[in-house]
C-alpha cells in the first residue's frame, strides 16, 4: 500500500478559479461527470422523441404527425416518409446507446461516483477526462451534422450492416458522418476506460480493498475492461467501413458471385464481437448500482458480495464469447451456431446467481420504500422479463423463427431500455442530493416512478407478444403484410402506453430543474449509508476529501450489531468502533 | 380491404397457422421456454413480493438480519438454485435443440431426388425464385422463374440456395417458422416441406433499405397434381421469356452438393 499512501499524502491541489476551467474545460471529474449527464440526458429526450415518432406511424401507418410534423416533415405534408422512417430508427438506436446511455451511465455517473467511491481526489487522468468528454462533443456534433446534409441523416439501421451501410447501400455524407460519430464516440469511451481503471487500481484509499468496494465501483471496474478490449474492435469495424465508403476499398463490399470482392459477414462479425459486450458494458454499472441500493433499502449487507462479484467476472469473461447469437440465420457453421448457443446459455448462470442474490439481500431486511428503491425493484422485475426472454434467443431452433421480430425488439428494450433506465433513474434519485446539494422532491418521484414502470412494461412486453406472432422489425408500415393486419390494434395499443411513458418524463424533468433551487437542502447523510461520498459536505468541495479517508470494513455495513450503541443501523466505512469477532 | 378493416381493431396473439413438417419443433422450444421461464419468474416474484410485505420497514420491524449471506448454507442454496435453473431449462433446451437441428433443420436434402430445388436470388426490394426444369440444369432455358412467388409442392423437401445481389436481405416463412439471410458473396441454404396446401407471405427479416417494408412476396403450396399443372405452364411462360443475353440468366449458379 505504500504507492497509495504516497498519494494520499500529496498536497491537496488548488481550486481553479476562471469561469471556463471551473465549468467548461474542467478537469474536475465531478463536472465533467455532470458535463455527460447534461448531455447524455439531453440526447435521452431527442432519442425518446424520435422513438414517439416511430410509434406514431406504427399506430398510424401514414397519417400526419400532430404537433410537430409541419415542422419535421415539412416536405411530405407532415407525414414520416420510407425514408424518414428509416433514419428515425437507425437514429433512435445510435443516439440512445451511444449518445445517451453511454453518456449517461458511464460518464456521467461512473465519473462522478468512481473517485469519491473508493476514496480519492480525482481521476487518475484527469486531462484525459476532460478530453473524453470533448472528443464525446465533436462526436455529437458531427452526428447532427448529418441531419443537414445531401441525402439526408445514415439509414442504414444503427447496426449499419453491410452492404448496406457502405456507399452502395447508403450513398451521402450522412451516412460517413455517422461511421466517424460512431468512430470518435469509441475514442473517447476507451479514453474513459483506460482513465477508470488505473483509478481503481492506482488511487484507491488505503484499506479499500478489493472486497470492499462498493458494488458499483466493480460494475464500472469491469465494464472499464470490456471498453478497453471491444470498443477498439468497433473501431477496426469504422476504419474499415470508412475506407469503403470514402476511398473504393471492398472490405465488406461483395457482389452477387461468391468468394469474389470483400465479406459482409466480417462487417457482422467485427461489430457483434463489440456489439454483445456493449450489452453487458451498460448493464455491469446497472448491476452494481443495484447491488448497492438493494442493500441500502433494505437496510441490510449485500447478501453473498463474494458471489456476486464472481457473477460479474465471470459475465465479463463469458461476454466476449457469446456474439455468435446474433448471426444464427446467416448460415453460422453448425459447429459455431451449437458452441454460441450453448455459451449464451451458459452466462444465465452468474446473471441468475446474481438476482438470486438480490432476492436474498431483500429477505428478512427492513425494507424502505424510498424513490430510489422503487426503481431498484422496478429493474428487478424487467430485468428479470429481459433475461429471461433472452433464452429463447439462445436457442437456435427458436431464435430461426424470432430472429429479426419485434421478440428481439421487446427483449432488448427491456434490458437496455428498460432494466437501464430504471436503474438510472434509481442512480438518480439517490445520487442527485449529492451532486446539487438538494433533494428531489419524494412525491414526484414515485409518481414518475409508477408512470414509468407501468407503461414501460406494456410497451416493451407488448413488443413480445407481436414479436412472438412473427412481425418483423423495422417496417415502414406493417399493414403491407396481410399476417400483420389483426395486430394493428395491438400495434396502436402499445404506441398509446408509449405516449404516456414519454410523457411521463415530463415530471422527471420538473422534478430535476425545479429541485436545482426549490428542493429541500440535502442533510449530510440523507439514505443514512456508510459509502465514502457521504463523508464529505454535498456538493463535494473541488478536491472531495481533506484527508484521504483510512477505509475499515465493506461497504454495506447495514444493520451491524456494533451500531446500536451509536444509536442507527448502519457503519461508515471508515468508523472505527468496536466490532465483535464475527 | 374489408376485412382488414375489420381486423384493424382485433388483438391476436397466436402464432401463424404452422403449415410445415418441422415448425411444431419450434412451437414446441416456444411452449417449453414460456412455461420453464414462466413458472421461474413467477417464484422470483413471489419471492420478491413475499419479502417486500413481510419484510418491509415498519413499527417493530426497524432492524435487519446482519448477515452477509457467505454462510456455506447460504451458497449452497444459491448455487443449488442457480444449478436447478440450468439444467431444467438451459440444458434441457440445448440438448433438444441440438436433436432438432441435426436431425431436421440442418439435415439438407442433397440426396433426395424428389427435393425441389430452388435457387433464391434477393435484391433491393424483389425476389426470385428459380427452379431448374425439366433438365435439372440451371441457367438454361427451361428454368421456371418467378417472381415474389415461390410456387411448391406439398409433401416433397423444398431445398433452397440463396444469394443476394446488392444488400443483406432475411428470407422469412413465418408460417413455417422459419428465416435464413441472403448474404452478397456467399451462397446460404435452408429447407422445408409443406403439409398442407395453402398461400401465405414470405417476408424480408433484416433491414434492407428504405424499400425492406415492401420486399413481400407469397408462398403458394399446392398438391401435387395442382403443382404440376402449375409447373408446366410456368414452364412456357419461362421458356418465352427467356432471354440469354438479359441479366436474369446470370442469377442463376450450377447446384451443388453441400454448399
Amino acid at each position: 500500500m505504500t504507492a497509495a499512501t504516497t498519494l494520499a499524502d500529496e498536497p491537496i491541489p488548488p481550486a481553479p478559479t476562471g469561469f471556463l476551467r471551473r465549468h467548461v474545460f474542467s478537469t474536475d471529474h465531478k463536472v465533467i461527470g455532470r458535463q455527460f449527464l447534461f448531455l447524455g440526458l439531453t440526447f435521452l429526450a431527442v432519442g425518446g422523441i424520435m422513438a414517439m415518432l416511430i410509434r406514431w406511424q406504427l399506430a398510424r401507418p401514414g397519417a400526419p404527425v400532430p404537433l410537430v410534423g409541419k415542422l419535421f416533415f415539412a416536405s411530405a405534408g407532415g407525414v414520416i416518409s420510407p425514408p424518414a422512417y428509416t433514419a428515425l430508427f437507425t437514429m433512435h438506436g445510435t443516439i440512445m446507446i451511444f449518445f445517451a446511455v453511454t453518456p449517461i451511465v458511464i460518464g456521467g455517473f461512473g465519473n462522478f461516483l468512481l473517485p469519491l467511491l473508493i476514496g480519492a481526489r480525482d481521476m487518475a487522468f484527469p486531462r484525459l477526462n476532460m478530453a473524453s468528454f470533448w472528443t464525446l462533443a465533436v462526436a455529437t456534433g458531427l452526428l447532427c451534422a448529418s441531419f443537414f446534409v445531401p441525402l439526408g441523416p445514415p439509414q442504414a439501421g444503427w447496426t449499419a450492416y453491410a452492404t448496406l451501410s457502405t456507399a452502395l447501400g447508403t450513398p451521402g455524407a450522412g451516412q460517413t458522418l455517422w461511421v466517424i460519430a460512431i468512430y470518435l464516440n469509441g475514442a473517447s469511451s476507451v479514453m474513459g476506460a483506460v482513465n477508470y481503471i488505473t483509478t481503481v487500481l492506482r488511487l484507491r484509499a488505503p484499506g479499500m480493498s478489493w472486497l470492499r468496494l462498493p458494488l458499483t465501483v466493480w460494475g464500472l471496474f469491469l465494464t472499464s475492461i470490456l471498453n478497453a478490449l471491444f470498443v477498439p474492435v468497433l473501431g477496426a469495424a469504422m476504419v474499415l467501413l470508412l475506407f469503403d465508403r470514402l476511398f473504393g476499398t471492398q472490405f465488406f463490399v461483395a457482389g452477387t458471385t461468391p468468394g469474389a470482392g470483400g465479406d459482409p459477414i466480417l462487417y457482422q462479425h467485427l461489430f457483434w464481437l463489440f456489439g454483445h459486450p456493449e450489452v453487458y458494458i451498460l448493464i455491469l454499472p446497472a448491476w452494481g448500482i443495484i447491488g448497492d441500493l438493494l442493500s441500502f433499502f433494505a437496510r441490510k449487507p449485500a447478501f453473498g458480495y463474494r458471489v456476486t462479484v464472481g457473477a460479474l467476472i465471470g459475465v465479463v469473461v463469458l461476454s466476449s464469447v457469446v456474439y455468435g447469437h446474433h448471426m444464427f440465420t446467416t448460415g453460422l457453421s453448425p459447429l459455431l451456431g451449437e458452441s454460441f448457443m450453448v455459451l449464451t446459455m451458459i452466462i444465465s448462470v452468474p446473471t441468475s446467481l446474481l438476482v438470486l442474490n438480490w432476492l436474498g439481500t431483500l429477505w428478512r431486511g427492513a425494507i424502505r420504500f424510498n424513490t430510489p428503491m422503487l426503481f431498484c425493484l422496478g429493474m428487478v422485475f424487467t430485468f428479470g422479463v429481459g433475461g429471461l426472454t433472452g433464452l429463447y434467443l439462445a436457442d437456435v431452433v427458436a431464435d430461426i423463427y424470432l430472429h429479426d421480430t419485434y421478440f428481439v425488439v421487446g427483449h432488448f428494450h427491456l434490458i437496455m431500455a428498460a432494466a437501464l433506465l430504471l436503474s438510472l433513474f434509481a442512480a438518480t434519485y439517490f445520487w442527485y442530493p449529492k451532486m446539487f446539494g438538494r433533494m428531489l422532491n419524494e412525491r414526484l418521484g414515485k409518481l414518475h416512478f409508477w408512470l414509468t414502470f407501468v407503461p414501460l412494461n406494456l410497451v416493451f412486453i407488448g413488443q413480445l407478444i407481436i414479436g412472438a406472432q412473427g412481425m418483423q422489425r423495422r417496417l415502414y408500415d406493417p399493414s403491407v403484410y396481410e399476417a400483420w393486419r389483426p395486430l394493428a390494434g395491438l400495434n396502436r395499443g402499445i404506441s398509446h402506453a408509449a405516449y404516456l411513458l414519454g410523457a411521463a418524463q415530463l415530471l422527471f424533468v420538473w422534478n430535476f430543474f425545479m429541485s436545482l433551487w426549490r428542493g429541500r437542502p440535502a442533510p449530510p447523510n440523507p439514505w443514512e449509508v456508510g459509502t465514502l461520498e457521504w463523508s464529505v459536505p454535498s456538493p463535494p468541495p473541488h478536491h472531495n476529501f481533506d484527508t484521504i479517508p483510512v477505509v475499515v470494513r465493506g461497504p454495506h455495513e447495514m444493520a451491524n450489531p456494533a451500531a446500536k450503541p451509536l444509536g442507527r443501523d448502519w457503519l461508515s466505512q471508515t468508523e472505527l468502533v468496536e466490532e465483535p469477532p464475527r | 380491404m374489408a376485412v382488414a378493416a375489420r381486423n384493424d381493431a382485433a388483438v391476436r396473439i397466436v402464432l401463424p397457422r404452422d403449415i410445415s413438417l418441422d415448425g411444431h419443433l419450434v412451437d414446441r422450444a416456444l411452449g417449453y421456454l414460456t412455461v420453464t421461464t414462466g413458472i421461474a419468474f413467477a417464484v422470483a416474484l413471489g419471492v420478491m413480493l413475499a419479502a417486500l410485505i413481510l419484510h418491509r420497514a415498519r413499527a417493530g420491524r426497524t432492524w435487519a438480519q446482519h448477515t452477509h449471506g457467505n454462510r456455506p448454507r447460504d451458497r449452497a442454496l444459491t448455487f443449488a438454485v442457480a444449478l436447478i435453473l440450468f439444467v431444467g431449462i438451459d440444458v434441457t433446451l440445448a440438448v433438444r435443440a441440438k436433436g432438432d437441428l441435426e436431425a431436421h433443420f440442418w439435415r439438407y436434402p442433397d440426396h433426395d431426388p424428389t427435393a425441389l430445388r430452388v435457387e433464391v436470388m434477393a435484391r433491393q426490394w424483389a425476389w426470385s425464385f428459380r427452379t431448374a426444369g425439366p433438365d435439372g440444369r440451371f441457367g438454361t432455358p427451361d428454368d421456371v422463374v418467378t417472381l415474389n412467388e415461390l410456387d411448391v409442392p406439398v409433401g416433397r423437401p423444398v431445398y433452397l440456395k440463396l444469394r443476394a445481389r446488392d444488400v443483406v436481405h432475411s428470407l422469412y416463412l413465418p408460417n413455417f417458422r422459419f428465416k435464413i439471410d441472403a448474404i452478397p458473396g456467399s451462397i446460404t441454404r435452408a429447407w422445408f416441406q409443406a403439409v398442407a396446401p395453402g398461400r401465405t407471405e414470405v417476408g424480408c427479416a433484416q433491414h434492407c433499405g428504405v424499400g425492406h417494408n415492401r420486399m413481400r412476396g407469397e408462398l403458394v403450396a399446392r398438391d401435387e397434381g395442382d403443382y404440376r399443372a402449375w409447373l408446366a405452364r410456368a414452364e412456357t411462360e419461362s421458356r418465352l421469356r427467356f432471354d440469354a443475353a438479359a441479366g436474369s440468366a446470370a442469377d442463376a449458379w450450377d447446384w451443388e452438393t453441400g454448399l
